[in-house]
């Protein structure tokens, strides 16, 4: 049997397989009866490209050798219509498997009950038939046979859930029977193709990927050895391209002779020890030629368990990959991949010159295709942000439990209370604060951003500032969401500078070009960007956020590079009062301190205070107290793990994209006017403004954020009312007027509220009667200190210097009084 | 069971063929004991445990592998460092029509013809390490001991035979013993015999005491322990083991390390850990250790309440003279020291009290700091310290870091085993400037100290593991590096010079402070109203106070309520926590 030239096991590599294999060449067949010579295997020597990348792998000159080589082997080829490899061989008929099994007698793989035949047809059949798509009516591999032919391509991949839905039968043998069924596959397509295409001489794999089911990198075991694996993992290390020979050419240093390509046997050349010409015949005289022999790429790379499969206390795995040829540098290290691939072991030798072989295997897996993963995180891409190329093995994310998380998605989304359990799941160790977090949690899922034909575009993002005194967990909160976050950048404002946070322009201390380096801002494109300690971040940097917050770019003129960046980024920063605490005494504004103009790009202001509530106190107490002595799993609530929920997020940022319903639109309007109305009162000279058009964008964004929150795709009524309550919540928190007690979105816009407007003019009025009164045109001058008194016993309330002060400036800039230090002069 | 027919401590290969052959012969399919056991670990566990002679079994260190034979049994102490993955091996072979098995040796003690059926099975791989920072009194103890024991059974193996060897030297002993036997069955001549080859292979090498050569130092000691048939979550990282086994010694692999061309198929890992570094252990038998284990000879093995009692007061007097008559800081550190993270909610861990003691200066840290590390040392069987300089944040590498190359985790000063006590010196720290390096060590302190979590470095992502640590600053002012749970100025009035310790008296601290720290704790429901109430009325006084205070105060009284050995809260106790935090704070404000 020595004959049947069986190549499946006869290159292989250093690598000895298994027991199982070595006897299936030999054993193939299932008739002992039958002579040896008149084996028709169909797998000629180019089907064994796992247990050594084919000596066949198509390289312009291939074909001759290898006929060659099949004349000097002396496998009798004869018989089979399907070693067709021949590209003039007889054209079988479309029913080339039944004659085929009418012919021979049946063959099996060895060991099993697999029979060649069985195999040969049910894959050509699957090849042929298999369609896709609703109306099943594209024949998805027969075009992509097409396709690969006109493109020259060297492998076909196959999607594994296909054949499972075409042929469960034929997966199963498959994935148990990996070498002998995919080199069966291999004649398969070859047969194929040139039958579509005669002077087609390429070798065409076929590639397996997306199986049903992928192993765990912890749970391989034995029984996995030399069956077909899908693992996922992380490249953490890859070999330099290893040369690997495949073809060996000795030439005689005696005559000149060039020897017959030796084809390398299990990892072996065997060096000629005479020389071949009949006439030399030199012995020891042969050497080899290096450029004349051929050699296919080989990798090793380390595939390690990402860190979510690690469980409690464990160290992550690792797998070694074999990669060849075109496989070869598909991954890099840090990518996630999944691979594919056969499980193999081999036993170790307990060094190159002896024989002892230890009692260990180690094991690798062949791999037969990769592919890029996208992390756990399932970073979302908005349409507008696929179109940067994708990878050349990046599929389209069929992955198979894909489907099923999202319907686990779907059915979370469909509870009643979802919106509830969202917010009790978001920080749940972070005590109270519940509007905050849904506010928050509207952050996350984000609104609709708009792009008007016309040029102009309306962000989606959401921008909330949390104020508050120390220790009531801003921070916090604030490293939550960035874990949370899809994207997320987590910067201090204290550290951080204007260029840090934007981009900056250097020179490349090489080429001396200059490059732009992306700040935090633009690095946290389409994610949030969390800053803390917002106040105490320079002025400078602050105003780089103008832009940011509004137009969602940053602009960089500099050194020769005028550039816009995209920043479509949320803003999550977090402040602490301006005298560290709160002052009830002074008004909002002068509590938070910030430039209005950068205050009104907040959507929603949160002022978190420590205030003396028992309630709260209790609450807490009871918290800390149930903490401490019971059992920490039972004071759990029923909430989403992290993981989940960030799986929810992206889906929902991903895939939902909710519209106004009429419905909605109607509600927005009359609650916008009805806000606006507020500020009105009869017969008040007062006009607060508690709500500006951007105050609608925001409520907007908003209400769209809570639809998504539901995975629906109409924004209805009730989202509308909520984004109100949440808008409200915030402005009661952040916008009233401490003099009057409504909202007064003036103390935003310009950091004046109406009230204080009115007692300035008052103020001013009153001065400035008063020093017509006491003070003569061109006379001595007077005091401030003294002004301030004389104001004060008026009765006109208690007057502050710094307002009388502010007062005396404007009269000043109106020619009115002329100040100088301490004291003034009426001019 | 009549006598065995081999000697479990000096020939446990033996055994485990007996029983191989023995379950074999019974009629049952050697693929059935892939990942399962034939009843080698039943007759090891019954000679062990049941008889007693785990006594007889000698530990494995850096001193006794000079004078342990291979092939024997022995006990490993150590903490699992790091996972080198799991390794497939011929589990059982055919051999002719015998089957043999593999299971616990490295080589197959009989040729294997490549064409004979086998079964693969699999064996998970352990580098472990000696508990990092082990005191020595726990160490001593235990190889004093096991060296008497060993010279007593070899001087009676001696006498059985007439042989003028160094008696240190690598003894034939038990092979030889073998041979006196009566015959037995014939497999144990055989495994006999070819044990006998290879100790005389091994003393060829060499003469006597050079024969097995290892490279080791207290320092860098570790072992490969290779464990069979054991469920995933039964072993993780950082948990101290005692792992009973063969200890097996090849010197034909060592060849493979001298000219093997490195190939990146086989598993780095174990190249860079030849086997005359680190000795090999094929586990039969492991048991997870916990802190009590290592206090020896305990004098009492119940608890019982007036020497609880009796133990607290000679160990509060003991910390209060070794910090200077400071009784406040005495009870901190008491309480300090029988802290242990009992729970987790999300990221906070319930029951750490780390403790800052201020007030130290240069001098006075070469006074009480020492006294009190010294005293710690002598109290817990795992502590370690280091001083907190800005070189030392710039250059240690604390957290442990994955090596690719090696495919290794190399470890760090931070991985520690549970229950650890780590000491650092704040007082040495000048102004400078911390590289990247010392930023992210000073983050990993601050982590571990908040959360009890460490961040490993696994170069492309890191991952945190949960640690048990007793942390102990000792700054001159209150560290702001290493924000700690209880804050404490340190007032000493007398500097007494350290006193002898009676050692019955330090054996009775440390079984009390191990066995209380680990009891179960509760509280009643009346108490926890009372405890809620106190809390709310203190907050409505004071509105500084936040989570954490109270947190600190609850942990306080619970452990108050333990160091008296109490399980559940009484209201004196937390009357005591409270009156306690009041003196802290007074102490605070001066």
């Amino acid at each position: 049997m020595a004959s049947d030239s069986s190549p499946i096991h006869s290159y292989s590599s250093p690598i000895d397989t298994t027991n199982s294999s070595p006897g299936t060449a030999s054993r193939r067949r299932g008739r002992p009866s039958r002579s040896s010579t008149a084996t028709p295997p169909p797998q000629t020597p180019n089907t064994s490209r796992f247990a050594a990348t084919p000596d066949e792998t198509p390289i312009p000159s291939s074909t001759p050798s290898r006929r060659r080589r099949r004349g000097s082997s002396g496998t009798p080829m004869a018989a089979t219509p399907t070693s067709t490899d021949d590209a003039d061989a007889a054209p079988s008929s479309e029913g080339g498997e039944g004659e085929e099994a009418e012919e021979a007698a049946p063959m099996f793989v060895w060991g099993t009950n697999i029979s060649v035949q069985d195999v040969n047809a049910a894959i050509l059949r699957f090849l042929k038939n298999f369609r896709e798509g609703s109306a099943k009516t594209e024949w998805k591999y027969m075009r992509a046979i097409h396709q690969v032919l006109e493109l020259e391509g060297e492998s076909l991949d196959v999607d594994a859930n296909d054949v499972f839905e075409y042929d469960p039968d034929l997966y199963t043998k498959m994935v148990r029977y990996p070498l002998e069924v995919l080199a069966i596959f291999d004649i398969v397509l070859m047969d194929m193709a040139s039958r579509i295409n005669p002077l087609f001489e390429k070798h065409i794999q076929a590639r397996i990927f997306n199986l049903m089911s992928s192993t765990s990198m912890r749970n391989l075991n034995p029984s996995d050895i030399e069956k077909m694996v899908s693992v996922k993992g992380m490249i953490i290390r890859s070999s330099s391209i290893i040369p690997e020979i495949r073809e060996a050419v000795f030439r005689c240093l005696v005559c000149g002779y060039y020897s017959d390509p030796v084809v390398v046997d299990r990892g072996r050349v065997s060096e000629p020890a005479r020389c071949g010409k009949q006439e030399c015949n030199s012995s020891n005289s042969m050497t080899l030629v290096h450029n004349r022999c051929r050699f296919a790429d080989k990798q090793i790379v380390k595939l390690q368990e990402t860190p979510d499969d690690i469980p409690d206390g464990g160290t992550p795995h690792t797998v070694s990959l074999l990669m060849h040829d075109k496989l070869v540098d598909t991954g890099k290290p840090g990518d996630r991949v999944e691979v594919t691939g056969i499980y193999r072991a081999m036993t170790v030798r307990v060094g190159p010159t002896q024989r002892t072989v230890k009692s260990l295997f180690k094991t690798y897996i062949d791999c037969l295709h990769l592919k890029k993963t996208d992390k756990s995180r399932l970073q979302f891409d908005d349409p507008v942000a696929t179109d940067t190329g994708s990878g050349n093995n990046r599929e389209e994310d069929p992955i198979s439990d894909y489907q099923d998380r999202v319907e686990k998605l779907k059915e979370l989304a469909a509870q009643p209370d979802i919106y509830d359990k969202l917010t009790r799941s978001l920080a749940p160790n972070i005590w109270e604060l519940d509007d905050v977090k849904r506010g928050l949690l509207c952050q996350l899922f984000g609104g609709n951003a708009l792009k008007l034909p016309s040029g102009a575009s309306f962000r989606g993002d959401i921008n909330i500032l949390l104020v508050g005194d120390p220790g009531t967990s801003k921070s916090q909160l604030l490293h939550y969401i960035h874990k949370l976050a899809p994207r997320g950048i987590y910067a201090s404002g204290k550290g951080s500078s204007a260029v840090g946070l934007t981009a900056y322009v250097t020179k490349d201390p090489e080429t001396g070009e200059t490059v732009l380096e992306s700040g935090a801002l633009v690095l946290s494109d389409r994610g949030i960007c969390c800053i803390d300690e917002f106040d105490k971040m320079s002025e400078s940097a602050r105003s780089m956020l103008h832009e940011v917050m509004e137009q969602q770019t940053v602009s960089i003129a500099k050194a020769g590079i005028i550039a816009s960046l995209n920043a479509r980024t949320s803003v999550l920063a977090c402040a602490n009062p301006s005298g560290s605490r709160y002052n009830p005494r002074l008004s909002v504004i002068d509590n938070i301190h910030l430039p209005p103009t950068l205050l009104s790009r907040f959507d929603l202001i949160y002022l978190i205070l420590d205030k003396a509530d028992e309630q709260t106190d209790r609450r807490l107490a009871k918290h800390i107290v149930a903490l401490h002595f019971e059992n920490p799993e039972s004071i759990l609530q029923d909430v989403l793990d992290i993981p989940t929920l960030t799986a929810y997020i992206s889906y929902a940022r991903k895939n939902i994209h909710p519209r106004l319903s009429d419905e909605a639109a109607e509600e927005l309007t009359q609650g916008y006017v009805e806000m606006r109305r507020r500020g009105n009162f009869p017969g008040s000279s007062k006009k607060v403004i508690t709500a500006t058009p951007r105050q609608i964008e925001s409520l907007i964004r908003l209400s769209e954020a809570l639809a998504r929150i539901r995975f629906s795709e109409l924004v209805e009524k009730k989202d509308v009312e909520e984004a109100f309550r949440l808008l409200e919540v915030a402005m009661q928190q952040s916008a009233t007027d401490h003099s009057t007690g409504i909202i007064d979105m003036d103390l935003i816009t310009t950091g004046i509220s109406a009230s204080e407007r009115m007692r300035r003019e008052n103020l001013l009025s009153a001065t400035r009667n008063l020093i017509m009164e006491k003070m003569q045109l061109g006379g001595p001058s007077t005091r401030i200190l003294e002004l301030l008194e004389e104001l004060n016993r008026q009765g006109n309330g208690e007057i502050l210097l710094t307002d009388l002060r502010n007062a005396l400036a404007t009269l000043s800039t109106e020619g009115f009084v002329a100040v100088h230090g301490d004291s003034l002069r009426r001019i | 069971m009549v006598g065995l027919p081999f000697d479990c401590l000096s020939n446990p290969l033996g055994a485990v063929r007996v029983t191989f052959e023995r379950a074999i012969a019974s009629g049952s399919d050697p693929a059935s004991f892939d990942g399962r056991d034939w009843g080698v670990v039943d007759v090891l566990r019954e000679c062990l445990f049941d008889q007693g002679a785990l006594t007889q079994v000698p530990i494995l260190d850096h001193q006794s592998i000079r004078w342990i034979q291979p092939n024997s049994l022995v006990r490993f102490r150590g903490m699992v460092q790091d996972m080198l993955g799991n390794e497939f091996y011929v589990g059982a072979f055919k051999d002719g029509s015998t089957w043999r098995t593999n299971k616990f040796a490295d080589v197959a003690s009989f040729p294997m013809g490549s064409s004979s059926e086998n079964r693969i099975w699999e064996r998970r791989l352990l580098h472990c390490v000696p508990v990092p920072g082990q005191s020595s009194w726990t160490m001593q103890s235990s190889s004093e001991s096991v060296i008497s024991r060993s010279k007593k059974w070899m001087s009676q193996h001696r006498e059985k035979r007439v042989r003028e060897d160094d008696a240190e030297s690598c003894s034939m002993a038990p092979s030889n013993e073998m041979q006196d036997s009566p015959p037995g069955c014939k497999k144990m001549r055989e495994g006999h015999c070819h044990s006998l080859l290879l100790h005389e292979a091994v003393a060829e090498v060499s003469s006597s005491k050079s024969s097995i050569e290892f490279d080791t130092d207290s320092n860098c000691f570790s072992c490969l322990v290779k464990v069979y048939d054991t469920m995933e979550s039964d072993v993780k990282l950082n948990d101290v083991f005692e792992f009973i086994g063969v200890f097996t010694y090849n010197p034909e692999l060592m060849i493979q390390m001298d000219d093997e061309v490195p190939q990146d198929l086989y598993e780095e890992s174990l190249v860079h850990l030849p086997p005359n570094k680190v000795p090999r252990l094929h586990c039969f038998i492991q048991q997870k250790l916990a802190v009590h284990d290592f206090i020896l000879n305990s004098p009492v093995t119940e608890p019982i309440p007036h020497v609880i009692r009796g133990a607290r007061e000679g160990l509060l007097d003991h910390l209060r003279s070794v910090l200077g008559n400071d009784c406040v800081a005495a009870q901190c550190v008491l309480l300090h020291l029988l802290s242990r993270v009992h729970g987790r909610v999300d990221s906070v861990a319930l029951g750490k009290l780390s403790l800052n003691l201020t007030g130290f200066n240069r001098e006075s840290i070469s006074v009480f700091g020492n006294q009190l590390r010294s005293a710690i040392q002598s109290l817990l069987p795992f502590t370690q310290s280091f001083p907190l300089t800005v070189e030392y944040l710039n250059s240690a590498s604390l957290a442990p870091r994955k090596d690719y190359k090696t495919n290794r985790l190399v470890t760090g000063a931070l991985q520690m085993a549970e229950g650890t006590h780590l000491t650092i010196d704040e007082t040495q720290l000048d102004s400078g400037i911390l590289n990247s390096t010392g930023i992210s060590n000073a983050r990993l302190l601050k982590n571990l100290l908040e959360c009890q979590k460490v961040e490993y470095d696994f170069e492309y992502y890191k991952m945190e593991m949960p640690a048990d640590v007793q942390l102990l600053i000792l700054s001159d002012g209150k560290s702001n590096i290493l924000p700690a749970d209880l804050v404490l100025p340190i007032q000493p009035s007398v500097v007494r010079p350290s006193t002898n310790i009676a050692p019955e008296a330090l054996q009775t601290w440390r079984w009390y402070l191990s066995s209380v720290r680990t009891l179960s704790h509760d509280i009643d429901p009346e108490m926890q109203k009372v405890l809620e109430d106190d809390l709310v009325a203190a907050r409505q006084e004071d509105r500084s106070l936040g989570s954490q205070d109270f947190s600190r105060l609850l942990t306080m009284a619970r452990l108050i309520s333990t160091s008296f050995g109490e399980t559940r809260l009484t209201f004196d106790h937390w009357q005591m926590a409270k009156e306690l935090e009041r003196l802290r704070k007074e102490r605070l404000k001066q």
